[in-house]
C-alpha cells in the first residue's frame, strides 16, 4: 500500500529518463530488431534512413501512427509480396520507422542543427524587463562578502540621526529579544527606544516569500519599495492582540531588494510617556522561502547595502518547452501570447506609475513631451537591443505619442508597441555572415544573465569592441562577475542535480523520527552553499572548479542539521562547512540533500540513484522499461537487503538492457540511507546485514571501471570524460538554448578539451561557450579556444 | 457554495472572453441582471474633520426649514449651510445623534475610528492628545457592512461594490486617518489620488484603447521584420502574427460600449494643499461618473483626516484648521473661520449634489440625485470641546427615501441606531444590530422617513 505512489512515480520517472537526443540508447549494443527487418525487405526501394529511390522517390514521411503504420505494414508491404513482413515484423519495423525518420518527432530531430528564431523564455522575459526597468535607476550594490544589515539604535521613538542616534552596528539578522529592560539601561530608555535596520535581502531562488515579522510594538518593514512607495508591511499601529505581520511577494532569485526595517518601542503619535508602562519588546523578522520553512531570515540572505527597487512581473505565463533539456523559446502558442501581452500591459503601467523618476521628469514640468519622448526612445533601444533607426523610432514612438490625447497615453501606447514588438519578444534573427556587434551584445548578455545587455557592453558594441575571441572574453569575465550570472550557473547546476523544482522531501517517521520539514529546508540551504562554494562568490577570480562537487569531504551544517548526521556542532549554530563521516562524503553526490531526495520515504533507491549518475551525471541516453514495473516491496522480502532486491528485480533480461548500467552505479551509494546518513549495515529481517557498496561503469570509451562507496564512486566520476561531455554539453544548452550542433560537431569537443586544459574551471568553461557561441557558426572556434594544457590533473 | 459576488473575470469566462483581452475589456456597464425594474439606491458618506461651529450650523428649530410664527415662509439656513441652499427640498439634518462609544483612544482618534463603525476601538500603541493609547476599530464601518450585502445579491452587486475617495488624506497609516473598516483591524486607505482613482476606474478601457490605437503599428513592425528573416525562421513569426490578428479580432468583438462620458481630468495637479478644491473637484467628477457607471453604489469621501490641518488660503483663511478649531468659543475671529471652512466643505457637498441633480439617472426616473443621498459627517460635534454629542449628520438627496427639507433634532440617541437605519434605507433591512449592540438598544433610528 505504502508503495503505490512509488509505482506510479517510477514508471514517471523512467519515461522521463526517455526523452534523450537519440532514441536508440548506446547500451543497447544490437540493432533494433526493426532496422533489420528494414534492411532486408524495404531498404531495397524506400533507401537508406527513408530517404526514396528512383524505384520510389518520395521520402517516407507521414502521420500515420506506430499502430496504424504496422497495420498498413502488414496489409501492403513489401509491394511485391506482403505475406513477407507481417505481424510482429511489421510491428518492429514500423516502429523503427517511426522513431527513426518518419514522424514528425524524427523529422524535426534529424534536421540540421542550425540556430533558430526564439522568443524570450519566461526566465528571459522576467529579467528583461526586471533590468529594463532598472537600467533607468541606480546601479544596485556591487558583490562582496559583507553580510547582514546595517542597524541604527536611537534613544527615542523616533529615527533621527541627528538628536537620538546612539550607534551603529551590523546585525547579522533581526532577532532580538531585549526584554523589559530594552537593549542597553545605560543609554536607551527601557520604553522609549527605535532601532532601523537597512541593507538589502537577496532571494537564493525565485519564488513566493511569505515575509514575518513578530514583535507587540511599531514596526513598518518597507520591501522593494522607492523611498515614495507605502511600505511593504506597515503595522506602525499595534493593535489588539496583534503581534504577527504578514505579507507574501514573489521576487526573482540572486537579486539584491531594497529592505528596511523601521522597529519603535514607544507609543506613536503624541508624545507623551503618560501612558507607557513597562512592556516587554522583542522582534523577529522571517520568512518562508520557495521549498522552505518558516524561519529567521538568514545572515547569508542580507546585505547591509541599499538597492534601487526592482520591477518584479507579476503575470503568470505557461511553462516553456523543456523536451530537450532547456528551456528553449522555439514556439509560440496562444496561451503564451496572452501572457506576454498581458505582462506588456503590466509592464507599461509599472513605468507609468513610475514614470516620474525613471524618466526623472515632473508631472507638472514644463519640458515633460521632450523628455517622455525621448525616454521612450531610450526604451526602445534597450528592448530591442540595439541602436533605434529613424524609421523605427518614427513607428514605435513618434506616431504613438502623436495620435495620443495626452503625453501619459502616448507614453502607454509607445511602451505597449515596443513590448508587443518582435525585436523585443523574439531573439536571434539568422545567425550568419558578419556579427553584428550588437547581436554580439545581446548574445552574451542573454547567455550569460538571460537579460539584455548593460552600460558597458552597449558601449562595446558601439564603439565596434566585441569583434575579437579577446574582446568578448573580456566582456564575458566582467560579465561573470555580476549576480546574475551568479544565478545563471546556481540555476544550471540545481538543473543539472535535477532538484531545481524542489522536490517534496518526506521520510517514513518510525524510522527517522528526527527528519521534520525544517530538515528538509536546511538540507536544501546546505546544498545550495555547496553549490555557492565551487562557484565561487560572484566578482572574485578563483577558479570555479568542477572538481570539486565530488571531491568536496565538508557539508554546510547547521546545529539542527549536525546533531541528526552526527557532527558536533552547538544546537543553534548557523551553517558551517563540517568534514562528516571522515571523508566518506563525495561532494553533492552523496550529499544528504540528494541522497534523501533519491530515496523513497523509507528506504534508499539505488535505481533512482543510478538513474541520476548514469543520466545526468554521465550523460547516457536511457530507454524506459518495457512495462512499468513496480518495485518489490522490502516486506516481501524481508531477508534481501535493498541491494540484492533491486538485483532481484532487475534481473531480467529485459531489464538488464539499461540496469547493468543503473545498478552498479546506484549501489555504490547504498552506504548513504535514505536521509543521507553513513551506514555500513542495513537492519533486515531483524539482522543487520553489511552494506555491499561495490560499483562499477562502462564508460563510453574506454575499460569498465570499479569502485567501492561514494566517495570512491565520485573521485571516478571527477575525472570521467563522460562527465566532463555530459557537463558541459547542458551548461552549453542551457546558456545558448540553441542546439550545439549548429556550431558545427566538434564545437562540444573542443569546449571540453579547454575545459580540461583550464584545470575544469566552470566559470572559464562559460567563458568559452559564449566565445563559441557569440561569433557566427562559420567562425573558427578552435582557434580561440585556449590550446590544451597538462593541468589536467586533480587539483 | 456559491460566490458571494459574480467576479468580473468569471463573468467574462462565462462570455468566452480569453485572457489576453481581459485587461483591456472595461466598464461593464454593471454586474447587475439589467430590468429588474427596482430603482437604485446609493449612498455617499463625505467626512470633514475637526468639529463644526453649532451655532452657525444646526438649524435653530427642528422641523420645516421655515420661519416661526404664524405666517411662514422659508428660513435662511444655517451660515456654514447655505451652500446647500439649492437643494433645501432635499436636505434633511439630524441633530442629537451622539457618538456614545467608549474605551481606548482620544476623543479624535475615537471621533473617527467609531464614527462609522460604531465599536470600541482595540487597546494599542497610538497615544492620542489624552486619554489612553488604542488601535484600529474592533469591527467594520457600515459602508462595508452595507457593500457585503448589496455585493452577496446578482441584482445589486456591482463592479466595485464601494468605492474610498479621499482628499489630501495624510500618508500616515493611523487611527486618525482611517474610518473605513473591511473588519477588526482592518482599515482601507482611502484613495486620495485622483489619477490613481482614474487609472483603477478606466485603466483597462484606456490600455484597451491604446492596445488597438497601436495595432497598425505593430503589423508594420511584424512585416518588416518578417521580411528580413530567413524563410525557416519565418513559420514562427506568422504563428505569432496569426495569434496577434486574432487577438485584434477579439477586441473588436467583444467591444462594449460605455454607457456615460469617462471624465477628462486635468493633468498635472499634484498632492499639495493649494490644489485641495481642484483634486476635490476631480474627485467628485470621478463620483459621479462611477455612480452613474453603476461602478458602486457606496462611496466615501474623506477630506483629510481627523485633526485635519488643511490651510485653507482661498477663502482667506491662512490657519491650519485643526489649530484654530481649538479655539475657544469666545475667540470670535476664529469661529468665523471656521465657520469659512465648514461652508466651503458644504459647498464641496452642494457640488457633489449639483452634479448629481444635473445627471439623468441612467436607466431610470429623474435625477441621479434622486437616487444617491450623500451623508456629510464629522468625527467632532464640536472641535474645542471635542464633543462626541450632536455628531454632524446632513443628509442630501433622496436615495435612502428620507423625509426631506426638514431639521430633526433627537435626545441624545446612539449613533449606531442611524447606521442600523442607514442600513436598512439601503435595503439591508435584516440588520438588527451593529458595532457595539448596547447602544443598539430601540433598532434602527425611526422619523426619518
Amino acid at each position: 500500500m505504502a508503495f503505490s505512489p512509488i509505482v506510479r512515480k517510477l514508471a514517471l520517472l523512467a519515461f522521463a529518463l526517455a526523452g534523450g537526443l537519440s532514441p536508440w540508447s548506446p547500451a543497447a549494443a544490437v540493432d533494433p530488431p526493426g532496422l533489420t527487418v528494414y534492411r532486408e525487405h524495404c531498404q531495397r526501394c524506400h533507401g537508406e534512413n527513408g530517404g526514396g529511390t528512383p524505384d520510389a522517390p518520395k521520402p517516407l514521411v507521414g502521420d500515420r501512427s506506430v499502430n496504424q503504420l504496422a497495420a498498413y505494414v502488414d496489409e501492403t508491404m513489401p509491394e511485391d509480396d506482403p505475406s513477407q513482413v507481417t505481424g510482429d515484423a511489421a510491428r518492429q519495423v514500423a516502429e523503427y520507422i517511426h522513431k527513426s525518420f518518419y514522424s514528425a518527432v524524427a523529422r524535426d530531430r534529424n534536421r540540421p542543427a542550425r540556430v533558430e528564431f526564439s522568443r524570450l523564455t519566461v526566465r528571459q522575459y522576467r529579467t528583461v524587463v526586471a533590468d529594463l526597468v532598472a537600467s533607468f535607476r541606480g546601479r544596485g550594490p556591487g558583490v562582496d562578502a559583507q553580510r547582514g544589515l546595517r542597524a541604527e539604535y536611537f534613544a527615542g521613538r523616533d529615527f533621527d540621526r541627528g538628536k537620538s542616534l546612539i550607534y551603529e552596528q551590523i546585525d547579522p539578522q533581526v532577532a532580538f529579544d531585549f526584554g523589559i529592560e530594552g537593549p542597553d539601561p545605560e543609554r536607551f530608555e527601557p520604553n522609549r527606544f527605535a532601532i532601523r535596520w537597512t541593507g538589502s535581502v537577496v532571494p537564493p531562488e525565485t519564488g513566493h516569500y511569505e515575509f514575518v515579522i513578530r514583535t507587540a510594538h511599531s514596526v513598518k518593514l518597507a520591501l522593494n519599495t522607492a523611498w515614495y512607495e507605502p511600505p511593504f508591511i506597515d503595522a506602525s499601529v499595534k493593535s489588539g492582540t496583534e503581534t504577527e505581520r504578514r505579507g507574501t511577494i514573489f521576487l526573482l532569485g540572486g537579486r539584491a531588494y531594497p529592505l528596511k526595517l523601521s522597529f519603535s518601542k514607544a507609543n506613536q503619535g503624541v508624545d507623551n510617556t503618560k501612558h507607557e508602562l513597562p512592556a516587554h519588546a522583542s522582534i523577529e523578522l522571517l520568512w518562508k522561502p520557495p521549498y522552505g520553512v518558516l524561519e529567521t531570515v538568514p545572515e547569508q540572505c542580507l546585505i547591509p547595502h541599499d538597492s534601487p527597487s526592482t520591477f518584479v512581473l507579476g503575470t503568470p505565463f505557461p511553462p516553456d518547452d523543456k523536451s530537450i533539456g532547456y528551456e528553449r523559446g522555439t514556439s509560440v502558442s496562444k496561451d503564451w501570447f496572452q501572457a506576454a501581452t498581458a505582462a506588456g500591459s503590466e509592464t507599461a503601467g509599472y513605468v507609468l506609475d513610475h514614470v516620474e523618476h525613471l524618466a526623472h521628469v515632473k508631472r507638472d514640468a514644463t519640458d515633460r513631451a521632450t523628455k517622455l519622448h525621448a525616454f521612450a526612445a531610450t526604451f526602445a533601444e534597450r528592448a530591442f537591443r540595439r541602436p533605434l533607426s529613424p524609421d523605427l523610432k518614427t513607428l514605435v514612438v513618434d506616431r504613438a505619442f502623436a495620435e495620443a490625447p495626452d503625453l501619459d497615453t502616448g507614453l502607454k501606447r509607445s511602451l505597449l508597441l515596443i513590448l508587443g514588438s518582435p525585436r523585443f519578444l523574439f531573439r536571434e534573427p539568422g545567425l550568419t555572415g558578419d556579427a553584428d556587434p550588437f547581436d554580439t551584445a545581446a548574445r552574451l548578455s542573454f547567455g550569460l544573465w538571460d537579460s539584455i545587455p548593460d552600460e558597458p557592453l552597449w558601449q562595446a558594441a558601439a564603439r565596434k569592441q566585441l569583434a575579437t575571441p579577446e574582446q568578448i572574453r573580456g566582456q564575458a569575465e566582467r560579465m561573470l562577475g555580476d549576480r546574475r550570472a551568479q544565478v545563471k550557473l546556481r540555476d544550471f547546476l540545481l538543473a543539472w542535480l535535477r532538484i531545481d523544482h524542489g522536490p517534496e522531501l518526506a521520510k517514513d517517521k518510525n524510522l527517522y523520527a528526527g527528519f521534520s520539514p525544517e530538515i528538509a529546508a536546511d538540507l536544501r540551504t546546505s546544498l545550495l552553499l555547496a553549490l555557492d562554494d565551487v562557484l565561487g562568490a560572484a566578482g572574485t577570480a578563483s577558479a570555479a572548479d568542477f572538481r570539486r562537487l565530488f571531491l568536496d569531504d565538508e557539508v554546510w551544517l547547521n546545529g539542527r542539521l549536525a546533531s541528526l548526521y552526527g557532527a558536533v556542532l552547538p544546537p543553534g549554530a548557523p551553517f558551517t562547512r563540517v568534514r562528516l563521516d571522515d571523508g566518506r562524503r563525495g561532494g553533492v553526490l552523496s550529499h544528504p540533500y540528494m541522497m534523501s531526495v533519491l530515496s523513497y520515504t523509507g528506504v534508499t533507491s539505488p535505481i533512482h540513484r543510478g538513474v541520476f549518475l548514469a543520466r545526468s551525471v554521465l550523460g547516457n541516453v536511457l530507454r524506459p522499461p518495457e512495462e512499468a514495473v513496480a518495485p518489490l516491496s522490502p516486506e516481501q522480502h524481508p531477508d534481501l537487503t535493498t541491494r540484492e532486491r533491486v538485483a532481484l528485480q532487475t534481473s531480467g533480461v529485459a531489464c538488464q538492457t539499461c540496469h547493468t548500467m543503473i545498478n552498479p552505479l546506484g549501489f555504490a551509494l547504498e552506504e548513504f540511507d535514505a536521509i543521507g546518513r553513513h551506514r555500513t549495515a542495513e537492519a533486515r529481517g531483524g539482522v543487520e546485514k553489511p552494506v555491499n557498496a561495490a560499483g562499477s561503469y562502462l564508460p563510453r570509451e574506454g575499460p569498465e571501471a570499479t569502485f567501492k562507496g561514494g566517495r570512491e564512486l565520485a573521485a571516478y566520476v571527477a575525472t570521467s570524460r563522460d562527465a566532463q561531455e555530459a557537463f558541459v554539453r547542458s551548461l552549453f544548452h542551457v546558456v545558448v538554448k540553441q542546439p550545439a550542433r549548429a556550431w558545427g560537431p566538434d564545437t562540444l569537443e573542443n569546449l571540453r578539451v579547454s575545459f580540461a586544459a583550464s584545470g575544469f574551471d566552470i566559470r572559464r568553461l562559460v567563458v568559452d561557450i559564449m566565445v563559441t557561441a557569440v561569433l557566427p557558426p562559420t567562425f573558427d572556434v578552435a582557434q580561440a579556444l585556449p590550446p590544451a594544457s597538462p593541468r589536467e590533473s586533480p587539483p | 457554495m456559491m460566490p458571494l459576488t459574480l467576479s468580473r473575470r468569471d463573468l467574462l469566462r462565462r462570455l468566452g472572453v480569453g485572457t489576453a483581452v481581459l485587461p483591456f475589456l472595461a466598464n461593464l456597464p454593471s454586474l447587475a441582471a439589467a430590468g429588474t425594474g427596482a430603482a437604485k439606491r446609493r449612498l455617499v458618506i463625505v467626512f470633514s474633520p475637526d468639529g463644526v461651529v453649532k451655532k452657525n450650523f444646526w438649524p435653530a428649530n427642528p422641523g420645516p426649514f421655515l420661519t416661526p410664527g404664524p405666517v411662514r415662509v422659508p428660513a435662511e439656513l444655517p451660515l456654514i449651510l447655505q451652500p446647500l441652499e439649492p437643494f433645501r427640498d432635499r436636505l434633511l439634518t439630524l441633530q442629537g445623534v451622539h457618538n456614545k462609544v467608549k474605551g481606548d483612544g482620544d476623543l479624535h482618534m475615537r471621533g473617527m475610528g467609531c464614527l462609522l463603525t460604531g465599536i470600541e476601538l482595540f487597546p494599542g500603541n497610538i497615544q492620542g492628545g489624552g486619554d489612553t493609547p488604542a488601535g484600529w476599530a474592533s469591527g467594520l464601518s457600515i459602508d462595508q457592512e452595507i457593500k457585503h450585502h448589496l455585493q452577496s445579491r446578482p441584482e445589486t452587486a456591482t463592479r466595485f461594490g464601494s468605492l474610498e475617495f479621499g482628499v489630501l488624506v495624510p500618508n500616515n497609516a493611523d487611527t486618525w486617518s482611517r474610518m473605513v473598516y473591511t473588519g477588526p483591524n482592518k482599515p482601507v486607505a482611502p484613495i486620495d489620488d485622483p489619477y490613481q482613482m482614474f487609472h483603477k476606474l478606466y485603466g483597462q478601457l484606456k490600455d484597451r484603447e491604446s492596445m488597438q490605437s497601436v495595432l497598425d503599428e505593430l503589423h508594420e513592425d511584424l512585416a518588416k521584420v518578417a521580411a528580413a528573416l530567413p524563410a525557416e525562421d519565418r513559420r514562427i513569426l506568422d504563428e505569432h502574427t496569426a495569434l496577434v490578428r486574432s487577438f485584434e479580432q477579439e477586441l473588436s468583438a467583444h467591444h462594449v460600449e460605455v454607457a456615460h462620458a469617462v471624465p477628462v481630468l486635468e493633468q498635472g495637479i499634484v498632492d499639495q494643499n493649494d490644489q485641495m478644491p481642484k483634486i476635490s473637484r476631480m474627485q467628485i467628477e470621478l463620483i459621479v461618473s462611477s455612480l452613474a457607471a453603476d461602478f458602486t453604489r457606496v462611496a466615501t469621501l474623506q477630506f483629510t483626516q481627523s485633526v485635519g490641518q488643511p490651510h485653507m488660503k482661498w477663502i482667506g483663511v491662512d490657519e491650519g484648521q485643526h489649530e484654530l478649531s481649538h479655539e475657544p468659543n469666545s475667540n470670535e475671529a476664529a469661529q468665523d473661520k471656521l465657520t469659512k471652512i465648514n461652508a466651503w466643505y458644504a459647498g464641496e457637498v452642494a457640488h457633489l449634489a449639483k452634479r448629481l441633480a444635473e445627471t439623468p439617472e441612467p436607466g431610470g426616473d429623474g435625477s441621479m440625485l434622486d437616487h444617491t443621498t450623500i451623508l456629510w459627517t464629522n468625527e467632532l460635534g464640536e472641535g474645542n470641546s471635542h464633543s462626541h454629542a450632536d455628531i454632524p449628520w446632513v443628509l442630501v438627496g433622496g436615495g435612502l427615501g428620507f423625509t426631506s427639507g426638514r431639521a430633526l433634532n433627537y435626545p441624545g440617541v446612539p449613533h449606531n441606531r442611524f447606521l442600523i437605519a442607514l442600513a436598512h434605507a439601503m435595503g439591508h433591512t435584516g440588520l438588527e444590530r451593529f458595532g457595539n449592540p448596547d447602544y443598539c438598544g430601540d433598532g434602527p433610528l425611526t422619523g426619518l422617513a
